[in-house]
């Protein structure tokens, strides 16, 4: 009976070239591919690159970006966006540095960030929802809000003597792989089980890839959108404790322009910015991939000034590359 | 149809004092002021394959969105297993046993087949908690196999064929444990082969236990598988009887309420020139090497399935996707055209099946909808000019738009007068070449027979008319010619004498021998 | 609240008294904040800023009316301080230098234009990417530093007083109003625009060019953040990688606050206007009033969220 079977695109050719092509209409494909061929050149070009002391180096330095962007990748997935994240990173740091200066140990401090996190997140999540307004003014609004109670809450002053026990995050090493890049293969992990194996996580990509059918499947829309605004605010919370632990202060201006990277780490990663397509490896393939690309202009000698203009490049770069693989593919939805 | 046996007939027998799964009482639903179902019963046995006809705007998806909980009725109760309920979302209707399946289909294409089949519904889980993405899938294939069908069910659904994505929905609607299902239109783009599978699957529930309400234009399905009829009419109920107690033309009456000879206008025309003449045009996976030849003075039909191509061809010609390959001439002279503002100039018009999406701009007045697509003719160095009230007010009048004044929202007029700002947004353009896509479609049965009379008006006036419409009488009693297409190539063309319901069916479905009495058209816009 | 409503409702399609209203009451505030705030001179003073904010504001009303958005315009600004500093630095007559700045300003908004229309992705998408881009650029190219030896006529544009007492740039302003009002109420392109945002495939299918307009759309508010930028660096006297960093919430406030849904559809130049002076004496009370300028952002932002949210909550009242 299965005559009726029309045979789909996918379905067609050698089994080399199926399992290829399977691999290729995968998300993360593209960035992963380019982060090989990145990985070749700049060793090519420059002998310290490809020590280990220097990869190592890279996946501390992209720790905050990409915990951030394993929780922003959600956001996306929804069809939502979030742009507040580094007000906010800034904002748990403060709240988790004057803790830390004041009582010490790492669990306070830890608790107060992701607290902090969790409630700018559900401001987000309420307005976004409930509210009805689109996250990207929403978060436009709080990424301005936000620096503004930073400086509310400092009076302009920089915290400093951040206690040892409380940067152990972000100086330690566990099992000889140093802290922060624990902390995010960790969380890494964690995302991919709840992306894959939750109710919630399976959600995600429902509501974002079909809003209309996911309303008639009796989807609880506003839920799943707000818990993963919620989640964001988490993850700031964590990664603000280790940007704690690296920096060892807290500046009025900490996480400014953070929000531009979290993006980008995910759009270039492969999450579509429209939602319902993508996944946590696309996240912290892009964040790894961000890493690189600074860590290889600075060996490359370019001045550090030139950052914003190639973090711009490459989340435009990622976005027309997404259409133009989708038109090629004869996506033509 | 070559059903051997009829277990749908057999079914009924054995079922039919039992209770029923669902009964709806005396239902009645308006929208402000409009009343879309008065006063209307209906009830599903167990077992037995219910059918809903009417025309469109009868009240059949209005009906079935209360049995599923997306519309909560004014009046009126509904019982599920001899208790009442009331249902707040479909989420409810489910969880009682009820499940639909719309017309537009709604899946999610990124997703897998597993995962569309278990969104919004309760999921297996492994002992750690995790869900048990193997026991998912396990059970997609098993239930995708109960109907007939192998498929890869990790493969995600918009690579699917229009039969399997149709195949999927019925098979997301089983893993909630239905009891009874409703199926709106299910065969609008099936082709034959692919119709037979569907009502094998349809009889496997049945003689499972399952209620099948079933929608549909196409009367010969009705007569095929149906154990009941019910025909709804403006909203009321008409009548409820065993199958066997009708025919196709006391069925077609009862939907219409008049005799058809007396809804078409047609006077007699005498083409002329070729106004337009489309040669091997094709576009991947929408239509191929198709030739049509449009004359003045010429209305020609375009019939076939939903999904065969036809508006893509018509939309392709007015410059909103371009062809692949071939030619369109113009007056005998080779045009390329793309995008709508060149076919404009040219003096083509599209008038788009979707009224509401692609034919209007709903929050602007009437005037404003009509000037439209002339303010680059009337504008004065790029002003808009005072003349512009004065060109809608003509305009409205000629089509006789009644119930606002030409400065209200177009929101506020009913469908079929909204249609004919449309037609007058069309008609102020002063096109030589009209290309008509179903447009008539849920609108009343008044305003269908003015624009039919208009057609037949513009037709006399020397314009070139493309009428693409999926009820065939519509089809039969307006044209000159009538061209069918079937997966996106064109099967047949008959001339005024030769074109009948048998031939067209033929060549659109591809089926042999299947008569074929069908009125439909399809129901979005009826009350919303 | 029910009497709210009735009252709302009557002032339904008059939203600009209502912020005309608004307006009053919060200048009465800030004279009450500061003493030096109702005198001629320095109400006249104000709009040495509000001008710059408000010609971004006049496109950016007829962008968010097609649904659009530009993120980019606080960069765009930097790109083109950039441009004209540094080029008449190097040596380029100073009004070259100026017109080069506005082919600037042009291409960077056409550019915008291009990847939205070419690639159909969403504008809030793009104007991200070039939001970093215009910036990283402005640095990149300035090197970090800054020129400010202009010649005296340059403070022409940004400093001039009119009489005075009228600063030069409120003429340009109220002509640009004029021309962008004529544009959106009485032309054909006024139209298109209104059409485009509220059903982009009805629009498509009557033949309105969708793509032509948003090229011409995304490329004048390039035109006019180009002006605003000369204005701008006319007025601080520096060209610098970081001017007009963060313009782009007060434009975007001032026209949400205008009544522009941010859904596209609907939106008018009067109300933009008069978000913009509702904006500008915020921003000016709150600086007489000696509140240091991070705060500012933070009443703007939250300022941005009001509006936004009053706005869709009273259009689904309507509704």
């Amino acid at each position: 009976m299965s005559e009726v079977q029309a045979p789909t695109p996918t379905e067609g050719g050698t089994t080399i070239g199926t399992g290829l092509r399977r691999w290729l209409v995968r998300p993360e494909a593209p960035a992963l591919v380019f982060l090989a061929v990145l990985l070749v050149a700049f060793s090519l070009s420059s002998d310290k690159f490809l020590s280990g002391s220097n990869l190592e180096s890279i996946l501390v330095s992209v720790a905050v970006l990409g915990t951030i962007a394993l929780a922003v990748n959600q956001v996306i997935l929804c069809g939502e966006i979030d742009i507040s994240t580094g007000s906010m990173m800034g904002l748990c740091a403060v709240a988790a540095g004057a803790v830390a200066t004041s009582t010490g140990g790492l669990i306070l401090p830890l608790l107060t960030g992701v607290a902090v996190g969790a409630l700018a997140g559900a401001v987000n999540g309420l307005l976004a929802t409930l509210g009805r307004i689109p996250s990207i003014i929403v978060t436009l609004g709080m990424l301005y809000a936000l620096r503004g109670v930073i400086l509310l809450v400092t009076g302009g002053s920089w915290i400093t003597g951040i206690p040892d026990e409380t940067r152990v995050l972000g100086t330690g090493s566990v099992l000889g792989i140093e802290y922060p890049v624990f902390v995010l293969l960790i969380l890494f992990v964690v995302m991919e089980l709840v992306s894959r194996h939750s109710t919630w996580g399976r959600n995600v990509f429902a509501v974002g890839g079909n809003r209309r059918a996911s309303r008639l499947a009796g989807l609880p829309i506003d839920r799943v959108r707000f818990t993963a605004f919620v989640l964001v605010g988490v993850f700031v919370g964590i990664a603000s404790i280790i940007y704690l632990g690296r920096a060892g202060s807290v500046q009025t201006n900490t996480g400014t322009g953070l929000e531009l990277q979290v993006v980008a780490a995910v759009v270039i990663g492969g999450t579509s910015i429209s939602g319902g397509r993508g996944s946590t490896l696309a996240a912290l393939t892009g964040a790894v991939l961000i890493g690189v690309i600074l860590n290889g202009l600075i060996l490359l000698g370019v001045p550090g000034i030139w950052q914003d203009a190639v973090l711009g490049a490459l989340i435009l770069l990622a976005v027309a590359t997404d259409v133009l693989r989708r038109r090629l593919l004869g996506d033509k939805s | 149809m070559s059903l051997s046996d009829d277990p749908g007939t057999q079914g009924a027998a054995t079922v039919a004092e039992a209770l029923p799964v669902f009964r709806l009482q005396n239902a009645t639903k308006r929208f402000g002021g409009v009343t879309a179902v008065e006063d209307v019963d209906f009830d599903l046995r167990p077992g037995e394959v219910h059918a809903l006809v009417g025309e469109n705007g009868a009240g059949k998806s209005t009906l079935m969105k209360i049995v599923h909980g997306l519309y909560t009725p004014d009046e009126g109760t509904l019982e599920v297993g001899g208790e009442a309920v009331e249902f707040s979302s479909p989420r409810d209707a489910e969880g009682a046993g009820i499940a639909m399946i719309p017309q537009e289909l709604d899946l999610f294409p990124e997703l897998s087949i597993t995962e569309n089949l278990f969104v919004g519904r309760h999921r297996p889980r492994t002992r750690w908690g995790t869900l048990d993405q193997a026991a998912m899938r396990a059970e997609a294939r098993e239930r995708l196999r109960s109907l007939g069908v192998d498929l890869n069910v990790t493969t995600s659904v918009k690579g699917l064929s229009a039969a399997n994505q149709q195949i999927v929905a019925i098979a997301r609607a089983l893993v909630g444990e239905a009891k009874a299902v409703v199926m709106d239109e299910p065969t609008a783009s099936l082709t034959d082969r692919e119709v037979q599978q569907l009502f094998r699957i349809i009889s496997d529930l049945t003689s499972g236990g399952v209620g099948v309400v079933y929608i549909s234009h196409r009367l010969e399905e009705i007569f095929t598988i149906s154990d009941r009829t019910t025909v709804l009419r403006d909203g009321r109920h008409i009548i409820t009887a065993p199958a066997s107690e009708l025919d196709a033309e006391k069925l077609v009456n009862l939907m219409v309420g008049r005799p058809l000879n007396e809804l078409f206008t047609r006077s007699p025309h005498s083409p002329g020139e070729v106004a337009l003449e489309v040669r091997g045009l094709s576009r991947a996976g929408e239509f191929e090497d198709v030739d049509l030849v449009l004359r003045r003075s010429e209305i020609v039909g375009l019939s076939g399935l939903v999904g065969a191509g036809r508006s893509e061809l018509a939309q392709s010609i007015f410059g909103i996707r371009s062809p692949e390959s071939g030619e369109i001439r113009i007056d005998g002279a080779d045009v390329q055209i793309r995008s709508p503002q060149a076919a404009m100039e040219r003096g083509i018009f599209y008038v788009p099946e979707e009224r509401r999406s692609q034919g209007l701009i709903l929050p602007f007045s009437i005037k404003n909808n009509i000037t439209l697509s002339i303010l680059d003719r009337i504008a004065r160095f790029g002003f808009l000019p005072r003349s512009e009230r004065q060109t809608a007010d003509r305009f409205a009048k000629e089509l006789s738009i009644r119930g606002a004044k030409v400065s209200d929202p177009v929101s506020r007029l009913s469908g079929g007068n909204q249609q004919k700002v449309v037609l007058a947004k069309s008609l102020a353009r002063e096109p030589s070449i009209l290309l008509l896509d179903e447009p008539t479609r849920g609108i009343d049965v008044g305003a269908k027979s003015e624009i039919y009379r208009l057609i037949d008006d513009l037709a006399k006036k020397g314009k070139a008319i493309l009428l693409i419409s999926s009820e065939l009488e519509e089809v039969l009693s307006m044209s000159d010619r009538v061209v069918v297409m079937r997966e996106g190539r064109i099967t047949g063309e008959f001339g005024r004498g030769e074109a009948n319901q048998q031939v067209v069916m033929t060549a659109a479905t591809g089926g042999k021998n299947r008569p074929a009495p069908e009125l439909r058209g399809n129901e979005a816009s009826e009350d919303e | 609240m029910s009497a709210a409503t009735a009252v709302l409702r009557r002032f339904k399609f008059s939203r600009e008294v209502v912020l005309l209203g608004v307006l009053i009451v919060l200048m009465f505030v800030m004279s009450l904040l500061s003493p030096l705030f109702f005198t001629v001179g320095n109400l006249l003073n104000t709009s040495r800023f509000f001008v710059e904010v408000g010609l971004m504001a006049l496109g950016m009303t007829l962008i968010i009316i097609t649904g659009g958005i530009d993120l980019s315009v606080g960069s765009n600004v930097a790109l083109v301080s950039v441009a004209v500093g540094f080029t008449y630095a190097a040596g380029l007559p100073l009004p070259l230098a100026i017109v080069f700045g506005l082919v600037v300003g042009l291409a960077a908004g056409l550019f915008n234009g291009l990847f939205i229309t070419l690639l159909d992705l969403h504008p809030l998408v793009v104007t991200l990417g070039t939001f970093a881009l215009f910036q990283g650029l402005a640095y990149g190219l300035s090197n970090a530093e800054a020129v400010s030896d202009f010649p005296d006529w340059f403070a022409y544009f940004g400093q001039a007083y009119f009489l005075n007492v009228v600063p030069g740039q409120l003429f340009i302003f109220i002509l640009a109003v004029v021309v962008v009002w004529l544009i959106l109420s009485r032309t054909r392109f006024g139209r298109y625009v209104y059409a485009i945002g509220n059903n982009e495939e009805a629009a498509h299918f009557s033949g309105v060019p969708v793509r032509r307009v948003k090229l011409a759309l995304y490329s004048g508010i390039g035109l006019l953040v180009g002006m605003a930028a000369v204005i701008y660096t006319s007025r601080v006297y520096t060209a610098r990688g970081d001017s007009g960093l963060g313009l782009e919430l007060d434009v975007i406030s001032a026209v949400v606050l205008g009544g522009a849904s941010i859904y596209g559809g609907s939106g008018t130049i009067g109300g933009t206007v008069l978000g913009v002076l509702i904006i500008a004496t915020l921003r000016n009370g709150l600086v007489l009033a000696g509140v240091p300028s991070t705060w500012q952002v933070f009443v703007l932002g939250v300022l941005l969220l009001v509006a936004v949210f009053l706005n869709e909550f009273f259009r689904r009242r309507e509704e």
